[in-house]
């Protein structure tokens, strides 16, 4: 059954339609959390929201449209209050004194994960709504129509700002990890 | 570089990002969605529960020993601290000034050795330069001691506003940080300091400071927060123009304060 079926069945309260769809969905919107949060367990906590959030709110989404830019403004709006909040600080606290050793993906150097992770230190030294745009279209794959449906802007405000924010990163990179753009190439 | 090569470059990188395993969130939101009526009890009884507990709160502020005991903190710039209970191993601080006030003292048994985290696991490492380009204030270094010079490492952390944290470590000793220097700004989110274990009240510049032992939350570059010490050592506390500082050190307070006096503008 295709996607904008399963959205018809779930709009019409039929709740074994939302599992599909939840599915085929919940990498992108637990993987932009991640990137937004860089903790697993919040990250899990905001794409489980978010469906909820989803379905409540299912009767208002504008069915000529994809469900995923919506989801992900979704997570994103989720996610940027998350990182406000004062749960957040108590639940990092909880977890410093849990002694949690860090995720044992870190551990591994190869050197393209070390890449893929230096870049993403550098994006965090972006503000939110650039590290917002960069993860949607580079480590998402979104396209611009999509990055716009997103943030809810339009497509050349996407551009614009996609270009301010790579001058921005181009600058991090070149002081703080030149490594990432110099020698690593071949 | 041109915008689409580096665009390119940036998607090759980024397709190497190894997440962690996307968990069964079907199965969870499909749970969640088919207890509405419990969860409406369990947040009726929550309600309740918390309504008794406010009351019992409420009650004990009329107790004036734990109305004293309750609302006491001390505020500095963002930063509140709650003074600890003395302990009966309390020893005197041999360094206090006849100013100072000592509000309570004790020794914590933790191992200090285990606080001490690896510098190059902080995120938002940059350049001392950088960092100025990065922060809407002015970052200053002490010029005392003298022989201190620049940090030889400046973290930049988004803590929903700039916060700067600059390092300096024994020239003998890489490893062992001698002193850090915490620029927090307005809208930080971590508005309590965690459990400080000493502290006593002092002047920074003519202004209320405090002088205390405790960790402070640090983003990890795996994403984790972690409550760390940098020093073995005790931590100042000041606020002055809308920033709050947070100076951690070895030194005794009279050099402590001696040198958050003295931080100038970088040249």
């Amino acid at each position: 059954m295709d996607e904008s079926s399963l959205i018809q069945r779930a709009i019409n309260g039929d709740g074994t339609a939302w599992g599909p769809l939840v599915r085929a969905h919940q990498e992108a919107v637990f993987r932009l959390s991640y990137l937004l949060l860089g903790d697993p367990d919040d990250a899990e906590d905001v794409a489980q929201e978010t469906f909820l959030r989803a379905w409540k709110h299912l009767k208002r989404f504008d069915t000529t449209r994809q469900l995923r830019p919506w989801l992900l403004r979704i997570a994103s709006n989720l996610a940027s209050n998350k990182r406000r909040s004062a749960g957040r600080y108590i639940s990092a606290l909880t977890r410093a004194f849990r002694n949690v050793p860090p995720p044992p993906n870190l551990e591994d150097k190869s050197l393209q994960r070390m890449q893929a992770n230096e870049l993403w230190q550098a994006v965090q030294l972006l503000n939110t709504t650039d590290q917002q745009i960069v993860y949607l279209r580079y480590f998402l794959e979104l396209s611009v129509a999509e990055t716009a449906e997103v943030l809810h802007v339009a497509e050349g405000t996407i551009k614009s700002r996609l270009s301010r924010a790579l001058d921005k990163l181009r600058k991090i990179i070149q002081r703080d990890f030149s490594a990432l753009i110099e020698g690593r190439e071949t | 570089m041109m915008n689409i090569e580096f665009e390119n470059q940036l998607r090759r990188i980024a397709n190497g990002m190894e997440y962690p395993r996307t968990p069964d969130i079907v199965g969870s939101v499909a749970t969640r969605l088919r207890i509405p009526t419990r969860s409406r009890s369990i947040l009726k009884r929550w309600v309740w529960s918390l309504t008794i507990v406010l009351f019992l709160c409420s009650s004990l502020m009329f107790v004036p020993n734990v109305r004293a005991a309750i609302i006491e903190f001390i505020q500095i710039g963002i930063v509140r601290i709650f003074p600890q209970p003395a302990e009966p191993t309390v020893e005197p601080i041999t360094t206090a000034t006849p100013e100072t006030t000592i509000l309570a003292t004790a020794t914590s048994g933790e191992s200090l050795q285990l606080l001490i985290p690896f510098l190059d696991q902080i995120a938002g490492e940059t350049k001392l330069a950088s960092a100025k380009e990065l922060v809407p204030y002015q970052i200053m270094l002490p010029s005392y001691p003298g022989v201190l010079g620049q940090p030889q490492h400046v973290y930049v952390q988004d803590t929903e506003g700039a916060m700067t944290i600059l390092v300096w470590t024994d020239p003998k000793q890489p490893e062992r940080v001698t002193m850090s220097l915490h620029f927090i700004p307005v809208g930080h989110w971590a508005i309590s300091k965690f459990a400080p274990v000493v502290t006593q009240e002092t002047e920074v510049n003519d202004q209320q400071a405090v002088w205390a032992v405790g960790p402070y939350p640090l983003f990890m570059k795996d994403g984790q927060l972690r409550i760390e010490r940098l020093i073995n050592g005790h931590v100042l506390i000041w606020a002055d123009g809308g920033l709050t500082y947070r100076l951690e050190t070895d030194l005794p307070l009279e050099e402590a304060v001696k040198s958050a006096e003295s931080l100038e503008p970088i040249p």
